[in-house]
Parts: structure tokens; C-alpha cells; sequence
């Protein structure tokens, strides 16, 4: 028997992210490092916590070792209490049969029995692939409050935006009419951000129905919403203030580690908790030139750095320049090296006056210039060069 | 990985000698290398040795202690049935010396199931593998091993233990404080014997009043017991003092030395607190530096070390100083040679400048 929990978080972490390319090549999307110290996992992971939400349901099944073993037993985000804590759903076999999760609503589906056990009033559905601090404790309040089925968390995006974006289309109240998904015409700004409240009793009629149903594809955006929509359910869309970005790209991963390195944009890493390596405070070397970066535990710095994020343990040597780049744990980047507007992964290897990338000012055919991504453990021989936008999965030699 | 042996740590060690870092603290709980507190080398030593059970003896003033060791579990020292046990005084139970100690302790002692002790002050950071001397205490069929390092003496250091290993290794003279000048064998303050013969000994001396640990326990039996020597050759800070402190904790700009010290096979653990890294503003400029996580630097920094949270505003500039967590260098400051405890604020365009031989110490919480 287990104690009531009033809400029940369920975070979705099974997707590949293929847009991620290499970086996702051994680990799920919501493993990926950011911000110096943090997996993507630990934003959502900790706005739990902080919302008071204390029994979380991850939902695993792309490259699942990592992720499991990160989340552990849930302590570093004190989700390891003796009634509820943080659980790792993976696809499992029944008498029934054995069946992957073919959608997001059928993830959830197949995890009726771990959210009933808590007998909860409302489900919040996440996604592991966004970075955003939010208290979702006001989310339900307003949930609530207006006594919706569902309420969906939307953001202002720019009309250009919008087209890329699920819109939500509402009156003057909130109550949603409509939905847009990636409009050519959108009729409004608000974009939803995948973050769902349901009223349990509702979500689990409307999940089984779905189920049943065999043209559906099981999607939350694409089959369950529109579904309760069409049957008359109240949906209410719940306004964020604040920082949100979708780090499904290289791009836009890129650009939100920046977004860390400008005190324009309003992303606090107060509070954000992760798994902490035991590494020494970093040594800034004699010859080390730093400027506008962020530096994690156990780096050894002697060349320069401006505008990038240094994971725990990266070595930059003597003469060697990182631009505008992210260098994820342990990699090296030897003498002379120059890493410009870069992902380096873990523990890869760049060799001796190796060029990595390049500045977008050099290349005034915008086309052929993005953000070069060097893939896990990989080793970048003595004065090879990577052109920019390049993504690299094997040793280069030169 | 279990071995025989299980350990005991003493948090007040020569504080009178430091007596502005200890003020409201244990010496094991003095903070070092921006992220540390002295507590966790042994604690780490002993855990990296699968060590699992530990006593941690504790007198006076170890309220900071034990808000940084809470249950042990950051030294993955607490299992279902061992871990750190932390012995303070109680009641009628008070000890002023180590003998006292033991003996407050001695139903504990009894009950380990490991035969063997490791004995150690907590006054030093170094990254130690008791097996090793345990491994020599055995094949010597030693009763006691005392650990030295051939150096000088520390200028403030009390009654320092000089030991005279014969080659094997056999201690047949030991001297207390004796007027040495040169390099010498001193003990390094870490001692193994077999639970027995400490707890036999420790009553010995309690019931004949003879309550020093090194002269009556170590010193008048060094006929009756096998006590030896084991050589530490590898880098070892004692802090004893404040310029020993101050030159100890720079001695991290060597890479060599962080290397050693920080061997990633043999980790040295720690509280963990959920800082961010570390953020360097347009206008920072910082060199030769030791820099811990949750700072935001926008001043000059060089040669010093930054423990977590500090914060160095635009302008300021740090050289040669150990800022310890949480302190605020307001725009302008002007530091050298100086050493600030915890949460103080240096408020804007004030200059202090203290000697490399003497640095002038900022009390915990004080507003310059």
C-alpha cells in the first residue's frame, strides 16, 4: 500500500533526439550534458522536486544504461524518499505480450498500474529534452482553479516562430478551441511547450479509449488531445513567464549554453540539482586567458577561453584557443589546438594544432558555416582540421 | 573490498597553535583547497582503503564538523552495518587527552570485528593507502607502526615524535621534541596496532595515571613492544600553523602535487553542495589559480585560491590570498597576501595587504 500522492509526475526520456546526431549515438537525448555540469534530465528532474512533486515516473527506452544509472535511486535531487521518489519505466514483457512504447500516450498507458498506486488526483506529463525552471505547483493551482481536464503550459513565441510550434488557439479566459500543429497561417503566438496537467480520472478514460483505438499513432499532441478536445473537454492553456528553450538541435543546444553565458537572459542554475563527480576546484595555469566562460570542477586551463562552457575535467593546454564552444567532460584539447563555435563530447581528443570548427565571419556563404559536433571519445590527430557544421563519428587522421 | 582494519580519527588536533581558524571549529573541519575541510583526506584515505568502520573523536567545538560529515555517506561510510560513528563527550564521560579518549571509546573499540587500527590526526591533507602500511605492519609482525616523513620540523608543531628506525625498519629511539634543526624521521601522525594490545595498553595507562599517549604509551614501551617505522614518501601537508596553512594550501598550484593529491583512482570526497560552474565575466582576468564551483569572477585574480560561491567584482584584484566560501570581493578591492574566512564581505575599494611569511587573516562573517 502506498501513500497518497495528491500528483504524479511522469517524464517522457525514451526518445533518440536523431536530430542530436553523434551526440545521441550512445545515450538518450535527456543524458545529453549541459550547462557545464547538468544533464538535460536534471532541469525537469529538479522542478519537481521544487514544485513539491515527489513521485516521478521516467519513462526510458532509447539507450537506457546511462540515463538509469545517472537517475540511480533519485538522491541527488531528493527524489529517493521512503514513500514515493523517482522510478525508471522501461518497456516490459506481460502475459499479454511484450510491447515497445509506440507513442507517448501508449508510454503512459502502459504505466496505469505505477500511476494508480499513489491513487492521485492529477498527472503532469514532461518532457526530458527542455531546459526551463518552472514551479509546476502554480500550474496545478490554476488547473484547479478553472477545474479543466487538461491544461497545457504554453510560451509566447514570435509570429515567424510560431509555424514551427504546436499553436494553441484560445479565448480570452485560456480555454483552448483549437489546435494548430506547425501552422502556415498561425492565428496565435502561443506555442505549446509539451508540459501537460490532467485530471487522472479523465486522462486514464481517454488513454484507454485511444488505445483501443487502432488507427492512432498513441500521441499526446497528434491523437489524445485533440480527442478530449472534440468530446468537450475543458482545456485550459497555462501562460510561462520565463526562460524555455527545446534543445532538440544541435543549434539550439548550442544556443541555450550560450544563453547561460549572457546575463541578459534570465536562466538562474540556482537550484537546478545533478549528480556531482568528486573532481578538485580547476587550476587557471599561468598562461590562461579566460573570458565571459563558465568552468565545471577539475578542468586544468593554460590557454585561452572566451564565450564557452567547460565541462568537469577538460584539459585546454598552453597556446590552444576555445571559441565559442562546449567541451563536454573530460575532453582535451592539446597545444595549439583552436576550437571555434564547437560541441566536443566526452572524453574526445583534440590533437596539436588541430582546427575544430570555424567563425561564422569567415564564411560569408551562411550555408556552409554551423556548429561542428566531435563526437564520444573520439581522437583528432596533431594539425587535422574539421570544417565547420561538420558532424564527426570515427578518428580523424590527418 | 573489506579489510581488517578500521579506523579512528582525532578532529582536535593542535588548535591552540591556529587558533584564528579554529575559533568555532575542530581543526579536521579547517577548510583547504577551496572545496575541502581537512576531515575529508582521512576520511577519503580510509574509505579509498576499504576501511568501514570509523570513529571520529571529537571534543570541543565540532558542531561545523558534524554538519560536514552528517551521516558519512559522501566517504560511502554509511553501510547497513558500519560506517562513521562520531564520540563526543558525554555526561560524566568527558577526556581531555587521547588515552581518555580510547578509553571513553572502549566499548566500541571492542566490538569491531576488524583486529587492526588505524590511529590518525586529521591535520593533514595527503592521499594515503593505509593497506600499504598495513601490509607492512603485517609482514613485520610489528606491534605498533608509527608513520614518518623525513623533513624538518614545523616551526610551531607540539611536541613533535621523532622516531630512529634501525634499517629493517625496528624503532629502538624515540624522542619527544628533541633539538633537531635538520631533516629529521618525524611521525606524520598516523599510527596502525592491533585492537587488542591498544585497548590493553590504553588501560595500562589509565590505571597508572600515565596519560600521555606518546611518552607513556608509544616512548616507555619502546623495549617491551616491535613499534616500526614506515617511510611516507609521498607528498604530505601538516597544518600546524597559520603560515603553515598559507604555504600548504599554495603548494595546489603545483600540478604535480594536485595530481597526487587528487588521484582520480583514490578520490578525495567531500560534502557535496549543488553549486554551478564557475562564471568569468568580460572583465576577469585570472591566472595560477585554484578556482572551486558557484564563483562569479569579473576582477583580477592571481595565485590564490577561490573556495565555492565567492564572489569577485569588477576591478578588484586578488593576489596571493585564500578566499574561503561564500565571501563577497566588492568592486575595487584591492587583496594580497590575506586570508578570508567564510562568508565575509570586502566592500568596495578597500585595500588590504598582509606579508607571504605572515598573511593577515579576516575572521568568519566580518564586513570590511
Amino acid at each position: 500500500m502506498y501513500p497518497k500522492q495528491e500528483v504524479v509526475a511522469m517524464l517522457l526520456a525514451g526518445g533518440q533526439g536523431s536530430r542530436l546526431g553523434v551526440l545521441t549515438k550512445k545515450l538518450a537525448k535527456p543524458a545529453v550534458p549541459f550547462g557545464g555540469k547538468y544533464r538535460i534530465i536534471d532541469f525537469p528532474l529538479s522542478n519537481c522536486i521544487n514544485s513539491g512533486i515527489e513521485a516521478v515516473g521516467v519513462l526510458t527506452q532509447y539507450q537506457p544504461l546511462l540515463l538509469n544509472e545517472y537517475i540511480g535511486n533519485g538522491q541527488p535531487w531528493d527524489l529517493d524518499s521512503m514513500d514515493a521518489g523517482v522510478t525508471c519505466l522501461s518497456p516490459y514483457q506481460a502475459v499479454e505480450g511484450a510491447e515497445w512504447y509506440s507513442g507517448t500516450a501508449n508510454a503512459i498507458y502502459q504505466n496505469i498500474d505505477y500511476i494508480e498506486r499513489y491513487n492521485p488526483e492529477y498527472v503532469v506529463i514532461l518532457s526530458g529534452d527542455h531546459i526551463y525552471k518552472m514551479d509546476y505547483s502554480k500550474m496545478i493551482k490554476f488547473h484547479k482553479k478553472r477545474g479543466a481536464a487538461c491544461t497545457i503550459a504554453v510560451i509566447d513565441v514570435s509570429l515567424e516562430e510560431a509555424s514551427r510550434f504546436g499553436i494553441l488557439n484560445t479565448y480570452e479566459d485560456g480555454e483552448i478551441y483549437e489546435f494548430d500543429e506547425k501552422p502556415a497561417h498561425p492565428k496565435s503566438t502561443k506555442a505549446s511547450m509539451g508540459i501537460y496537467v490532467f485530471s487522472w480520472d479523465k486522462l486514464r478514460k481517454y488513454l484507454i479509449d485511444d488505445e483501443n483505438n487502432e488507427n492512432s499513432d498513441h500521441d499526446f499532441g497528434k491523437n489524445v488531445l485533440p480527442l478530449m478536445l472534440s468530446s468537450g473537454e475543458k482545456m485550459f492553456a497555462y501562460q510561462f513567464e520565463g526562460y524555455w528553450k527545446d534543445v532538440g538541435t544541435i543549434d539550439s543546444l548550442w544556443d541555450a549554453n550560450m544563453d547561460i553565458l549572457n546575463p541578459s537572459i534570465p536562466l538562474d542554475l540556482k537550484d537546478v540539482y545533478s549528480r556531482n563527480r568528486m573532481l578538485p576546484p580547476h587550476h587557471l595555469g599561468e598562461n590562461a586567458e579566460i573570458q565571459n566562460s563558465l568552468v565545471a570542477d577539475g578542468c586544468e586551463v593554460d590557454g585561452k577561453l572566451e564565450f564557452s562552457i567547460l565541462f568537469s575535467g577538460v584539459k585546454v593546454a598552453k597556446d590552444a584557443e576555445v571559441n565559442s564552444s562546449i567541451i563536454m567532460p573530460g575532453a582535451v584539447i592539446e597545444e595549439g589546438a583552436k576550437v571555434l563555435y564547437s560541441i566536443v563530447s566526452e572524453n574526445a581528443h583534440i590533437g596539436k594544432g588541430a582546427v575544430v570548427g570555424g567563425i561564422p565571419e569567415d564564411y560569408p556563404d551562411r550555408d556552409q558555416w554551423g556548429v561542428a559536433v566531435i563526437g564520444d571519445g573520439l581522437n583528432i590527430a596533431d594539425g587535422a582540421k574539421i570544417a565547420p557544421k561538420a558532424m564527426i563519428d570515427k578518428d580523424v587522421e590527418v | 573490498m573489506a579489510t581488517n582494519l578500521a579506523g579512528i580519527i582525532f578532529a582536535n588536533v593542535g588548535e591552540y597553535n591556529i587558533p584564528e581558524l579554529t575559533a568555532k571549529r575542530t581543526m579536521a573541519s579547517v577548510p583547504f583547497g577551496g572545496k575541502y575541510r581537512l576531515v575529508d583526506f582521512p576520511l577519503s584515505n580510509m574509505s579509498n582503503s576499504g576501511i568501514n568502520n570509523v570513529a571520529l573523536i571529537a571534543r570541543n567545538n565540532f558542531h561545523s564538523l558534524m554538519d560536514h560529515v552528517g551521516s558519512g555517506k559522501a566517504w560511502d561510510l554509511s553501510k547497513r552495518h558500519s560506517g562513521l560513528t562520531i564520540f563526543s563527550p558525554y555526561g560524566g564521560h568527558s577526556f581531555v587527552n587521547r588515552i581518555e579518549a580510547i578509553f571513553h571509546i572502549k566499548g566500541y573499540v571492542e566490538h569491531l570485528k576488524e583486529e587492526y587500527v588505524v590511529i590518525t590526526n586529521s591535520n593533514y591533507a595527503a592521499n594515503i593507502n593505509y593497506l600499504k602500511v598495513h601490509e607492512f605492519h603485517l609482514e613485520n609482525n610489528a606491534d605498533i607502526t608509527l608513520m614518518y616523513k623525513n623533513m624538518a620540523i614545523p616551526p610551531k608543531k607540539e611536541a613533535p615524535v621523532v622516531l630512529y628506525p634501525d634499517e629493517t625498519g625496528l624503532v629502538k629511539k624515540l624522542l619527544i621534541n628533541p633539538p633537531v634543526e635538520d631533516e629529521c624521521p618525524l611521525s606524520i601522525g598516523s599510527m596502525i596496532i592491533k585492537r587488542d594490545l591498544l585497548l590493553e595498553l590504553v588501560r595500562q595507562c589509565m590505571s597508572a595515571n600515565t596519560l600521555d599517549f606518546a611518552k607513556n604509551l608509544l616512548q616507555d614501551n619502546i623495549d617491551k613492544l616491535r613499534i616500526f617505522g614506515y617511510e611516507y614518501t609521498g607528498h604530505i601537508s601538516l597544518v600546524h600553523s597559520m603560515s603553515d596553512y598559507f604555504a600548504e594550501n599554495m603548494k595546489l598550484m603545483d600540478k604535480d602535487i594536485r595530481d597526487e593529491l587528487f588521484n582520480p583512482l583514490r578520490p578525495i570526497y567531500t560534502k557535496v553542495r549543488d553549486d554551478a560552474p564557475s562564471r568569468y565575466g568580460l572583465t576577469s582576468s585570472v591566472k595560477g589559480s585554484l578556482v572551486a564551483q558557484g564563483c562569479v569572477i569579473d576582477g583580477t585574480v592571481e595565485g590564490s585560491i577561490i573556495s565555492k560561491g565567492v564572489r569577485i567584482g569588477k576591478g578588484a584584484s586578488v593576489k596571493n590570498c585564500i578566499i574561503m566560501q561564500d565571501c563577497k570581493i566588492s568592486d575595487g578591492a584591492k587583496l594580497e597576501n590575506v586570508v578570508i574566512d567564510k562568508d565575509v564581505v570586502i566592500t568596495e575599494g578597500r585595500a588590504l595587504t598582509g606579508c607571504e611569511t605572515y598573511p593577515m587573516y579576516i575572521e568568519k562573517q566580518s564586513i570590511v
